[in-house]
């Protein structure tokens, strides 16, 4: 249950398969994400891949002394290239492999126009999706739906994710489904449907436990994505992106050339690897240790190198040294640049009453820090919405509900008419109205004195006490409670035992927040292992573009969505 | 683990299979294997452990019914061909030949075909209806393909000797053409007859064609192995051979140095020799592959030069990461004195169990008189002529690193205390001839104290004029690169890189290519790389200090007076590797070299634009082979020993003065070609006069790395560090006045 393990192991085989001999890497734009993310540059390097091209660009130069390594998604687009690069080869030899299943019709035409004999080899090779985390997957689709429905494209290439992560870990799962949301329904027919469909590709071995696929719906939780984050992966895309494990630090003032554009990658950064979950005070001092430990290794003014056997060893040492200053430098930038925008942004103000928006019931002193927060300069207009849309998620139903007076003050702050409207399309999204389950008031006995505890120990982290309502949903399912009313299974058969292996797929994107609940499962609960995945990983300003593609718009349009909601339904 | 050596323990439990930790639960031993061992079971069960599906029978079958029918088509064109060249069409009627090409294959009706099938134009009295001879099909004249005779024969015997043509083209049509006249039989095919005859090349249509061109194309590629595939295929051998001895040596090598008398000294130094001589093959051979064809006229695609730079780097990668951990050998005595310290080591354990405390200062004190009689006893050794071949395996402990220099910071007091202490015990040892040696060795040492700290005072007034020296420094920059442009205007393009090599500022781009635009080409490709590497277009802002080094260094000795012939020589030195890059390949145009480097611009502009060379270090590497065969010697070089990066001995830097006589230290750092012949006395001062060349550069590489990547911090650190060498180096040659 290892999906960058997984993808990686694809890819090495398909190299390995290719024998001795130069290289290149034919690619689609997809999967050129999908092999960036688990190999390295170096790694692949030393598997005698030296080149890597698009199989769309029409540059490239005939290389019969290359043996090409194709790797391409199944779309009509790319058999199509494949037919033409066939009838005219530029390489030697042709080892095809598609990341999903390709039609018998496609196979045929690629034959025929194999007139030269050079293709040795047409496989199908499940890594059809981003391993971000060895547990968190991503499809990167942005706005997959359509109102409350699946836009088609996206929902065929969401089912094919699916089914390609099922069968890359070999897993044929029981399905399970939120009930509240029509895309999650559908979806999980979908994955039904191929999984009968090639049930000889699904035939593995039998567990005692059957694995388990639980698909969700983002609406059902609007809070965590509109969360400020403070562990350094969620804060990093919170407030950098990150894009394929790359971050964009080009708008950081007085970046230097070369660090423009940095990777982070768990797979061969260890500080990284080691601190992505940590919080963002650990990692402030885990960069001091690491920025003394690497003053240490590097010679400094005084302790100059004074015989040559100093220089000698320094000079032995220097790539070593180089890599670690790169690393320095690298995690040194992105936190310091964290900072900073903490500090512009009035982030932990922010956060506190964010959290406060999100965990706790008092609507007063709630109202209150809200409005405070709205006069202070500043708070940027972003993270001001961001509030009245957290207060207006909560308080949606609350009888002095005040949402009309905070607009005002959004609108006299100045914030922009594209922020105030998505307030209320947030809810529309998000909102009571369309929640199955309920986000902010506990359901069970348990629950309230658990909080009503919490309450009286007081929080040990105030800028980190909101759990993602995933949490409570994969606690409940591995506990056997999840109810069944509101997340029925697809088909008759139901599981008796508490579920091993769990693979959550969340319509409308997941986030770092809900992969760090994830990863903690994974490590506190024995014997339960979990893969989270999502359209995309979101991060505040993704999921809002991601509410905007939705199309769902305020209420003054609510009655025509129902309706239209209910045509696409019939 | 240590366990597991007893063999009289058993262990049960919940052990994990790979590791044989105790993780006491089910639950425990299935997280751990899959957090530590996932990575590791695919090799363990030896097939993947995802799901994979192969359309590749259903592929071929459709593919076989589909070659079958092209390899059918080919064929028959070919048969045909070949009848229609069979006979000697010059001297043959043209009605003969229409005869003979009708018999081959069935000509089209005329009135079958009003229209051109090709491209849909009537056909008329104009536009004439003309036959494809190899499919009998008709077609205008506009649509109408020729094949010649050269390409007839090639085809038919699938040969490229045939590519000479059988028939002279200077036997024209003309002679024939009242016969063909002549011939006119009917009215419907005059159309076809009207034109020349066709004695040297066939008519057909454009799928023949087509069909033909590929089939020629596939005959062209089945003979031609590109120069790049063959030393690529040498590459991989190398590899090949070091990912298999360098494990073992690496055994030994441990082994050694730990005191263990599993191997033997000289079969693991041997092992060393090879394996560094593969390096040297791998980065010649990596090498001539970045710059292959890149003279070429028209430059070859991008692609291939992005395939040749990232070959080279990924050759550079690998040497880089292998060569690093071959640690070194010890020599025979550290050897003997590790192997009795080993066992006193073993004894001591036994005995000193219960004082743990007191053992740890003893074997402190221990330790340090043990590096005194090490150091002492490898000078020695060094001196004598006998013993030689152990010497190469001279290797570094770990512990002797920082404590050379408990007395003196400055390595030449410390020399000179060394070579005291030395004289002291070879008078003892009664040794008449070393301590001559070695007295001559301490009179020079003291010399090159003086003299070090004469150039200190120099160096301090150097200090001031520095604003002065960088201004005349960028002067002479600038006008070299007028002269460089002029030049440049006239010289051939194969010409102009090494050309520009003189002038550093201007040579940056192309450095940068091999090492590092790979990179930055891959990070757009594909974004693998850690961080993309900034592009190409350096800040035209060389550091002062940097810019300044050479002439500080150069212009120290002359104000001594006594230096002044090494320093020349140094400098003639260093302009060979600094007009290399391309060096190797471009021997056949020495003259760019005499323009490139007028005299009055030598001395200063040499250094320089040595430093900005190459970014990579194990260019240099390469390079400085160039500089190998200097007969400038260092007799008895009194500075401290080069010290060479792939070969590390921490022992010759205390010891250093007469380290020369070492024949196996050239080894690791010479063209492996040359190793061999070289085993005389003469050939080993030039080697050290090398290493330490060797080492500035890799140092200036690593400036420019630095500098490169903004850490400026490093760069005056590496910049001192250079300083110090040039020092050395430049006193290296004073010694050998």
């Amino acid at each position: 249950m290892n999906v960058v393990f997984a993808v990686k192991q694809y890819i090495s085989k398909m190299i390995e398969d290719s024998g001795p001999g130069m290289k290149v890497l034919l690619m689609d734009k997809e999967t050129t994400g999908i092999v960036s993310m688990v190999y390295t540059q170096s790694e692949i390097l030393q598997k005698e891949v030296y080149l890597f091209e698009r199989i769309d660009s029409q540059n490239r130069e005939i290389m019969k002394h290359l043996k090409a390594i194709c790797f391409l998604r199944p779309t009509k687009e790319n058999v199509n290239y494949l037919i033409q690069e066939l009838r005219r080869p530029k390489y030697s030899i042709y080892f095809i492999y598609f990341s999903n299943v390709i039609s018998k019709s496609d196979v045929k035409s690629l034959a025929e126009a194999d007139e030269q004999e050079v293709v040795a080899e047409v496989q199908e090779f499940y890594g059809d999706y981003i391993a971000v985390n060895p547990h968190l997957f991503s499809l990167n689709i942005l706005g997959c739906c359509q109102g409350r429905n699946w836009d088609p494209v996206q929902l065929s290439r969401a089912t094919q994710g699916l089914t390609a992560l099922l069968l890359s870990l070999k897993k044929c799962p029981m399905i399970r489904y939120q009930l509240s949301s029509e895309a999650a329904k559908r979806l999980a027919e979908c994955v039904k449907q191929v999984i009968t469909k090639e049930y000889e590709l699904f035939e593995f071995r039998r567990t005692e436990v059957p694995p388990l696929l639980l698909i969700l719906d983002r609406c059902d939780d609007a809070i965590t994505p509109l969360l400020n984050q403070w562990t350094y992966q969620a804060m990093v895309h919170e407030l950098l992106g990150i894009n394929n494990n790359r971050i964009d630090l080009s708008r950081v003032p007085g970046i230097s050339k070369d660090l423009r554009e940095v990777v982070l990658s768990a797979e061969n950064d260890e500080f990284y690897a080691n601190n992505m979950y940590l919080n963002f005070a650990e990692i402030g001092s885990n960069i001091k240790n690491l920025m003394e430990d690497f003053q240490k290794k590097k010679p400094k003014e005084q302790q100059k190198l004074e015989s040559i056997a100093d220089m000698k060893a320094f000079v032995e040492n220097y790539p070593q040294f180089k890599k670690m200053s790169g690393t320095v430098s690298k995690h040194v930038t992105v936190v310091g640049e964290l900072s900073r925008l903490v500090s512009e942004r009035n982030l932990l103000e922010v956060s506190e009453v964010e959290q406060e928006l999100a965990c706790q019931n008092d609507h007063s002193s709630a109202l209150q820090n809200v409005k405070r927060l709205l006069q202070s300069p500043k708070v940027t207009e972003f993270d001001a919405a961001r509030l009245v849309m957290l207060y207006a998620l909560h308080y949606e139903r609350h009888s002095s509900n005040s949402l009309p007076g905070l607009m005002m003050d959004l609108r006299n702050k100045g914030v922009s008419e594209k922020y105030r409207k998505l307030v209320s399309t947030v809810v529309e999204y998000g909102g009571k109205r369309v929640r199955g389950s309920d986000l902010f008031s506990p359901k069970d006995a348990v629950a309230i004195t658990k909080q009503f505890l919490k309450g009286l120990k007081g929080v040990e982290n105030v800028y980190t006490q909101h759990q993602p309502f995933l949490h409570e949903t994969l606690d409940h399912l591995i506990k056997g409670k999840l109810k069944e009313n509101l997340y029925p299974y697809l088909g008759p058969s139901t599981l008796r035992d508490r579920p091993q292996d769990i693979i959550v797929f969340i319509i409308g994107g997941a986030t770092y927040e809900e992969a760090l609940t994830v990863y903690n499962l994974n490590r506190t609960t024995p014997g339960v292992r979990i893969v989270l995945g999502g359209t995309t990983v979101h991060n505040t300003k993704s999921f809002l573009e991601e509410v905007l593609a939705s199309g769902l718009h305020s209420r003054s349009k609510d009655s025509s969505q129902v309706t239209s909601r209910l045509a696409s339904r019939r | 683990m240590a366990s597991l050596d007893d063999p009289g323990e058993v262990r049960e439990g919940f052990l994990c299979p790979l590791c044989l930790k105790d993780l006491q639960s089910f639950y425990h031993l299935q997280s751990h294997y899959e957090e530590e061992h996932s990575g590791e079971d695919g090799d363990v069960k030896g097939q993947i452990k995802s799901a994979v599906r192969s359309h590749l029978s259903d592929f071929k079958k459709h593919r076989a019914a589909r070659i079958d029918h092209y390899v059918v088509e080919v064929n028959k064109l070919i048969i045909r061909l070949e009848k229609l060249t069979a006979f000697d069409r010059t001297n043959t009627e043209s009605a003969k030949i229409r005869a003979i090409e009708k018999s081959v294959v069935p000509w089209v009706n005329d009135q079958d075909v009003p229209f051109c099938p090709d491209c849909g134009n009537k056909f008329s009295i104009r536009n004439r209806r003309h036959h494809c001879r190899l499919c009998g099909s008709i077609m205008c004249k506009k649509c109408m393909e020729l094949i010649s005779l050269p390409l007839a024969n090639k085809l038919t015997s699938a040969s490229k000797d045939s590519l000479s043509p059988h028939t002279s083209p200077s036997q024209s049509p003309n002679s024939v053409h009242g016969s063909r006249r002549a011939s006119i039989s009917s009215v419907s095919s005059v159309s076809s007859v009207l034109d020349e005859k066709d004695d040297d090349r066939i008519r057909c249509c454009t799928h023949c064609k087509d069909t033909l061109l590929k089939r020629e194309q596939q005959i062209d590629e089945k003979e031609h192995t590109p120069d790049i595939v063959k030393l690529y295929e040498k590459l991989r051998l190398c590899m090949e051979k070091v990912d298999q001895k360098a494990p073992e040596y690496i055994r030994m090598a441990a082994s050694l140095n730990a005191g263990e008398t599993t191997y033997s000294l000289e079969h693991a130094s041997d092992l060393r020799v090879e394996v560094q001589k593969v390096y040297e093959l791998i980065d010649a051979l990596s090498k001539k592959i970045l710059t292959l064809d890149l003279k070429q006229d028209p430059p070859p695609h991008p692609n291939t030069l992005r395939l040749q730079r990232m070959i080279r780097y990924s050759a550079t990668l690998f040497v880089q990461e292998k060569l690093l951990g071959l640690m070194s050998l010890p020599t025979k005595e550290q050897f003997e004195e590790l192997k009795e310290k080993r066992k006193q080591e073993v004894e001591r354990k036994k005995i000193l169990e219960r004082r743990a405390t007191l053992e740890s200062q003893q074997r402190l004190e221990e330790r340090r008189s043990d590096l005194v009689s090490h150091a002492t006893n490898g000078e020695v050794v060094s001196l004598r002529g006998g013993p030689a071949p152990l010497r190469k395996a001279e290797g570094w402990l770990p512990l002797s690193g920082g404590q050379g220099q408990i007395e003196d910071s400055d390595p030449l007091l410390q020399q000179i205390h060394n070579i005291t202490s030395f004289i002291r015990q070879a008078k003892a040892a009664g040794r008449m001839d070393e301590v001559r040696t070695l007295q001559e060795n301490l009179r020079q040492l003291q010399d090159e104290y003086d003299q070090q700290q004469t150039e200190k005072a120099i160096e301090l007034s150097r200090r001031q004029a520095e604003e002065e020296d960088l201004q005349r420094e960028q002067l002479q920059m600038l006008r070299e690169r007028e002269r460089e442009r002029e030049r440049e205007q006239f010289q051939a393009a194969s010409l102009h890189m090494r050309t520009r090599s003189l002038d550093f500022r201007e040579i940056r781009p192309f450095q940068l290519e091999p090492g590092r635009e790979p990179r930055n080409h891959l990070a757009h490709a594909l974004d693998l790389g850690c961080s993309p590497a900034p592009s190409s277009a350096a800040p035209k802002t060389p550091s002062p200090s940097l810019a300044l080094e050479p002439i500080r260094v150069w212009s120290g000795p002359p104000a001594l007076g006594q230096e002044f012939f090494p320093q020349s020589t140094t400098s003639q030195h260093n302009e060979v590797p600094s007009l290399n890059p391309f060096d190797e390949e471009d021997l056949s145009s020495p003259a760019a070299e005499g323009t490139a480097s007028p005299p009055a611009a030598e001395p200063s502009l040499g250094p320089p634009a040595c430093v900005l060379k190459e970014y990579n270090p194990f260019e240099e590497e390469e390079e400085e082979e160039a500089v190998a065969g200097n007969p400038f010697t260092s007799p008895d070089s009194p500075a401290p020993s080069p010290f060479d990066e792939e070969d590390g001995h921490p022992h010759q830097r205390p010891s250093g003065p007469p380290v020369p006589g070492n024949p196996f230290e050239e080894a690791p750092c010479t063209n492996p070609f040359e190793v061999d012949s070289e085993s005389g006395q003469e050939g080993e001062e030039p080697i050290e006069e090398e290493l330490l060349l060797q080492q500035i550069d890799n140092i200036k590489a690593y400036i420019f790395d630095a500098k490169q990547c903004g850490r400026l911090d490093e760069v005056e650190v590496l910049t001192e560090n250079l300083r110090e060498l040039k020092h050395t180096l430049a006193k290296q040659k004073g010694g050998a006045d």
